[in-house]
């Protein structure tokens, strides 16, 4: 079942662009990446969603209503936490849980005080006493408290600390074990890696890939670092096909910074090839087999690499 | 919540200031011909203040009629106006709060609706505290100096139709708004316009031609207390103002995106 779908949607502020031909469908359960760069249009698509914009052209549905007309009906199945979060000064944890639980019409106090719990937030203090990571949690409390059908989440591990991230991510996947579908957005491609089902990348305010992590990894280049023996030449070794050689002995000084990168000591750079690999790693570790290498390592899927090619092109 | 201790303030300023202006004015209105003769200014701006000619001696009624068209009176509740009315959504939007507030599942004429409640609430009780002010000095004033009830409630309804009409207006100014500072600038300039326009039509040709603008136009307290009548077209005009204006408020606010970049 479709959570939201959105057709051919474009938003624009006047002359300034801000998405358009959006096509997304997400369906119940999923935990859907939404990535891209700064100003890449992750938050106009989401405030279109939200009903807090309109859009210029094309439709966006959540549970198979308007976001933009029946925006309070369908907000009430939405837990959503904004890119910049900002809330009342005089708020507390409590007060904002107790209006809440006004506004949907039951007591969200002990869930959400659970939540708190768990985020370690003190429950009675006030906003404007909070750092920026706390204020952040008590969004995030106050977005779960109702355990909502839909939390669409905008950047929403700015501000924490690693040990609530973690927390965040263990929250959203028990959410999603229960059947509850989970969008976030990020330009921190190591979360959503680690979160995602199915990830889409928006560029210039247009989806420019949406697949699920895995096709995507399929599609991503292996960094295989192989040390050579002291005898043997980079120049005498015939790489096979779909090795993409990025660093070799040989290669121009300018690449030196590769090789801080990798971490390889001074004493070992001349004797180190760095090479990228499309597709799957089996033939070329037959193949490496016989070469007599004093060592090589087979990194998983960079993502960053595919993700760098699309932001870039 | 946190309008409650700036309404209080508002409130309680209004007491002070009416109660002061109560006491005080028909002794210092008493000698107004001397001021008259030494500020010639002075008579204009009380002319245009009242709606009437004061002549060369205010009567007690005219004094007590200064008293509810006295400029410290009117900023102060026009200032509480703005401060209220350009909360939502120009506030909102400007504080960033709007995400928050309009992400909660409650319809915008819901938010809307609730606002306006806060804004009569809080109308009530600022008008309620001046009433209160200048009917505690009112004892210490001779009984001929002092105004009958009917005369006062009168006045006061006057007064509450202006109070609706600028609120409208100010509602509606932030509704097209995204800046609280460009919304409260616009309308203290267009309420400065008024009080102008409204000034200048005792001397101009023109102003007066187009003194019909002016909000000052509908609120002649002197005229309800020296006739005894209700201004019933007075208020009419205002309360049809301060419904087109509300209702273009909630439409406005309810149809425009909430742009925050």
């Amino acid at each position: 079942m479709s959570v939201i779908v959105a057709k051919d949607l474009c938003r624009t502020y006047g002359s300034r662009r801000g998405i358009s031909d959006v096509n997304l469908t997400i369906n119940a359960g999923e935990i859907f990446g939404f990535l891209g760069p700064n100003g890449a249009g992750k938050s106009t698509a989401i405030r279109v969603l939200m009903g807090l914009l309109r859009a210029s052209s094309g439709t966006a549905r959540i549970f198979g209503k308007d976001c933009w007309r029946e925006g309070s009906t369908i907000r009430r199945d939405i837990g959503y936490v904004a890119g910049d979060v900002r809330l009342y000064s005089w708020l507390t944890t409590r007060r904002g849980l107790r209006m809440i639980s006004k506004i949907h019409g039951r007591d969200l106090l002990p869930n959400g005080l659970r939540l708190a719990e768990r985020f370690r937030l003190e429950p009675d203090l006030v906003i404007r006493k909070m750092s920026r990571g706390n204020r952040q949690k008590v969004a995030l409390v106050l977005a779960l408290a109702h355990a909502p059908q839909l939390v669409i989440l905008d950047e929403p591990t700015s501000g924490l600390d690693p040990l609530m991230q973690d927390t965040l991510m263990m929250c959203l996947r028990e959410l999603a074990r229960e059947g509850r579908t989970v969008m976030f957005s990020s330009h921190t491609l190591s979360e959503v890696e680690t979160l995602c089902d199915r990830i889409a990348i928006v560029r210039d305010g247009q989806i420019v890939e949406d697949s699920q992590l895995l096709a995507l990894k399929a599609q991503a280049p292996r960094q295989i670092v192989v040390t050579l023996q002291e005898q043997q030449r980079a120049s005498d070794i015939q790489w096979p096909s779909g090795v993409d050689v990025k660093y070799e002995p040989s290669s121009s000084p300018e690449q030196d910074a590769l090789m801080t990168a990798l971490i390889v000591p001074p004493a070992l750079r001349h004797r180190i090839c760095v090479l990228e690999l499309l597709g799957t790693s089996t033939p070329f570790m037959q193949w490496a087999a016989g070469q007599h290498f004093a060592d090589v390592v087979i990194g998983s899927p960079a993502l960053e690499v595919l993700f760098r090619r699309y932001y870039q092109e | 919540m946190e309008v409650r201790w700036p309404v209080l303030w508002f409130s309680l300023g209004l007491c002070a200031i009416m109660g002061l202006l109560t006491a005080l004015l028909p002794k210092i209105l008493g000698n107004i011909h001397v001021m008259f003769g030494k500020m010639p200014m002075v008579k204009p701006l009380i002319t245009a203040l009242l709606g009437v000619d004061p002549g060369d001696q205010m009567s007690s009624q005219l004094s007590q009629a200064f008293l509810w068209v006295h400029p410290t009176v009117l900023t102060l509740i026009w200032a509480h106006e703005v401060m209220y009315c350009s909360r939502m959504p120009a506030g909102e939007i400007d504080r960033g709060t709007a995400d928050f507030l309009l992400c909660l599942p409650v319809s915008r004429w819901k938010v809307f609706s609730a606002e306006t409640i806060g804004w009569l609430i809080s109308g009530v009780c600022l008008l309620a505290c001046g009433y209160a002010g200048h009917l505690t000095a009112s004892f210490t004033v001779q009984p001929e100096m002092r105004l009958s009830v009917s005369h006062t409630m009168m006045v006061m309804a006057n007064l509450a139709a202006v109070y609706l009409a600028v609120g409208s207006f100010a509602f509606f100014l932030s509704a097209l708004s995204d800046r609280r500072g460009r919304a409260i600038g616009m309308i203290f300039a267009i309420m400065l316009a008024s009080f102008l326009l409204n000034f200048l039509a005792q001397f101009q040709d023109w102003a007066k031609s187009v003194s019909w603008l002016s909000v000052m136009e509908y609120y002649r307290p002197a005229i309800i207390i020296q006739t005894g009548t209700f201004p019933r077209s007075d208020i009419g005009i205002l309360l049809c103002l301060a419904a087109i204006f509300w209702t273009a408020s909630g439409v406005t606010f309810r149809m425009r995106s909430i742009c925050t970049v």
